[in-house]
C-alpha cells in the first residue's frame, strides 16, 4: 500500500515535472542532440576538417601577414647575428650556388642572342657555308684544338699554400707554382686597386690557367689546347661542382689532402671538354 | 704529419735576403721575375722525424728602404716573417723599431725573427757595441757567405711553426 502510494507520488512528481519543465525537456533534448552531433563531428575526420580548416587557414593567413611585424625583427636579428658569426661559412656555401645561377643566367642570355643572330642569317648563306665545309677536316682541327686539363690546384687564398692537386703531366714543384700564382694574382689585383675583382685567366701560348676564387681558397686549372667559351663553361661547371661537394664534407675545415686529391682526380680526370 | 708554412723574408735593399735563402735552399731556380712582381718563391722541407716535417714556402720580397711600402697582399696568410738587416750598413737597421711597428700593423700576431746578416764583414766585438749603442735587439746574426747560423735560423723557425701548427 505504502509502495503504491509512493509510486503514485513519484508518478505525480513526474507529471508535475513534465508540466512545469516541459520547455526544459525539449531544450535538454535539443542539447543532447547537439552534443551527439558535436561528438560525431569531432570523431569524423572529414567533418571536423570541414569545420576547422577554414578557421586555421584564416589564422595562418593572419599569421603570415603579421610575421613581418611580429616575428620579422626577431628572425632578422637572429639571422644577422648568425651570418656575422659565421660569415666565411655563409659565403663559402653560397659562392658555388650563386656562381651557378649567374652562369645559367648568362648562358641563357647568350643563347637568346645567338638565336637572334641565327635567325638573321640568310638561308642562302647557311646553305653556302654548309656546302663549303669539309666535315673530316673540321673534325681533325677540332680534335687538335680541343682543350685538355693538365693540372688542377686547390690553393689557400692568402698564404698561397697548396692544399691539394691533380696533375696529368709532370711540372716544376707545385708548391712553388701555387706560391707564384698567388703572388701574380695578388700583384694584378693590387695593381688595379680593386680588392673585389679577381684575376681569372692567364694565357701563355698554347696553355691557359683558369682561376676561380672562393672565400678561403681558389682553384687553378691549367689547360692546353684551344680554350673555347664552351670549354670554359664546362671547366667552370666542374669547378663549382667540385667545390660544392668539398664544402659539404665534414672534414672541410681540416681538409684531408689525400681525399681531396682523389676527389680532384675524380672530378677533373676524365672530363670531356 | 707534413705541414706547409709561408715565411716572408723582407728587409732593406741589398741586405742579403736572397743570399740567405740561396744558402739554405740549394736548388733555387731563376729569380729574374722578382724584378717584375717583387717576389721570388722557393721552398725547403725540414724533416724532424720519419713522419714529421715542415715545408717552408719562402717568399723573398724585393728590398725596400721604406718598409711601410711593402705590398700588403704578399704578407697575407704568412705564418712567420724574417726581417733581415745588414750589420755592415747602419742605415738598414737604424729605424728598426719603426720598421717593426709598421710591419706589426700589417701582420698582427705573426712571429717575426730579426736577423743581422753579413757578419763576415764586421768585427764581432765592434758589432755588439754598435748594436747595443743603438739599442737593437735581434734573434740571429748570420752570414750567408760563410753559412754562419743560416741553417740554425730556418730550422729553429720551422720548429717553432710546427709547434704552433
Amino acid at each position: 500500500m505504502g509502495n503504491k502510494a509512493l509510486m503514485n507520488e513519484n508518478e505525480k512528481i513526474q507529471i508535475l515535472k513534465d508540466i512545469l519543465f516541459a520547455e526544459d525537456s525539449v531544450y535538454i533534448e535539443k542539447i543532447a542532440h547537439r552534443l551527439e552531433n558535436l561528438e560525431s563531428t569531432l570523431n569524423d575526420r572529414q567533418k571536423f576538417s570541414h569545420k576547422v580548416d577554414p578557421i586555421i587557414l584564416e589564422q595562418l593567413e593572419e599569421f603570415k601577414t603579421s610575421i613581418p611585424t611580429t616575428l620579422g625583427p626577431t628572425i632578422t636579428a637572429a639571422l644577422k647575428t648568425e651570418i656575422k658569426k659565421n660569415k666565411d661559412e655563409v659565403v663559402e656555401a653560397l659562392f658555388p650556388i650563386l656562381g651557378k645561377m649567374i652562369k645559367k643566367y648568362i648562358a641563357h642570355e647568350i643563347k637568346l642572342l645567338s638565336e637572334k643572330i641565327n635567325k638573321q642569317l640568310s638561308f642562302k648563306n647557311r646553305i653556302k657555308s654548309w656546302f663549303n665545309s669539309s666535315s673530316t677536316k673540321k673534325e681533325i682541327i677540332d680534335e687538335l684544338a680541343a682543350s685538355n686539363i693538365e693540372q688542377v690546384l686547390l690553393i689557400e687564398k692568402d698564404s698561397g699554400i697548396l692544399k691539394a692537386s691533380y696533375s696529368v703531366t709532370e711540372t716544376i714543384d707545385e708548391d712553388m707554382i701555387s706560391g707564384m700564382l698567388t703572388a701574380i694574382k695578388s700583384f694584378v689585383e693590387d695593381a688595379f686597386g680593386r680588392k673585389d675583382q679577381n684575376l681569372e685567366l692567364i694565357d701563355y701560348e698554347l696553355y691557359h690557367i683558369h682561376l676561380q676564387s672562393f672565400n678561403r681558397f681558389y682553384i687553378a686549372v691549367v689547360l692546353s689546347g684551344n680554350y673555347t667559351t664552351q670549354a670554359k663553361d664546362k671547366v667552370q661547371d666542374l669547378i663549382f661542382d667540385f667545390f660544392e661537394n668539398l664544402t659539404k664534407k665534414e672534414d672541410y675545415h681540416t681538409l684531408n689532402t689525400e681525399r681531396i686529391n682523389q676527389q680532384l682526380a675524380q672530378n677533373f680526370g676524365h672530363a670531356d671538354l | 704529419m707534413q705541414i706547409s708554412k709561408k715565411v716572408v723574408v723582407l728587409g732593406h735593399f741589398g741586405v742579403g735576403k736572397t743570399s740567405l735563402i740561396r744558402r739554405f735552399v740549394e736548388d733555387s731556380f731563376s729569380d729574374n721575375y722578382k724584378v717584375s712582381i717583387g717576389v721570388h718563391i722557393t721552398k725547403k722541407t725540414i724533416e724532424f722525424s720519419i713522419d714529421e716535417s715542415v715545408t717552408l714556402i719562402l717568399w723573398d720580397l724585393e728590398g725596400t728602404d721604406d718598409i711601410s711600402q711593402i705590398r700588403e697582399s704578399y704578407l697575407l696568410g704568412s705564418h712567420g716573417i724574417i726581417f733581415v738587416f745588414d750589420v755592415s750598413r747602419p742605415t738598414t737597421f737604424q729605424n728598426l723599431g719603426k720598421d717593426l711597428i709598421s710591419l706589426k700593423e700589417k701582420t698582427n700576431e705573426v712571429p717575426v725573427k730579426i736577423v743581422g746578416n753579413k757578419s763576415d764583414l764586421v768585427d764581432a766585438k765592434e758589432l755588439d757595441q754598435v748594436l747595443s749603442e743603438k739599442n737593437i735587439s735581434y734573434d740571429y746574426i748570420t752570414s750567408a757567405k760563410t753559412g754562419h747560423k743560416v741553417n740554425h735560423l730556418f730550422e729553429e723557425l720551422a720548429k717553432m711553426l710546427a709547434i704552433n701548427a
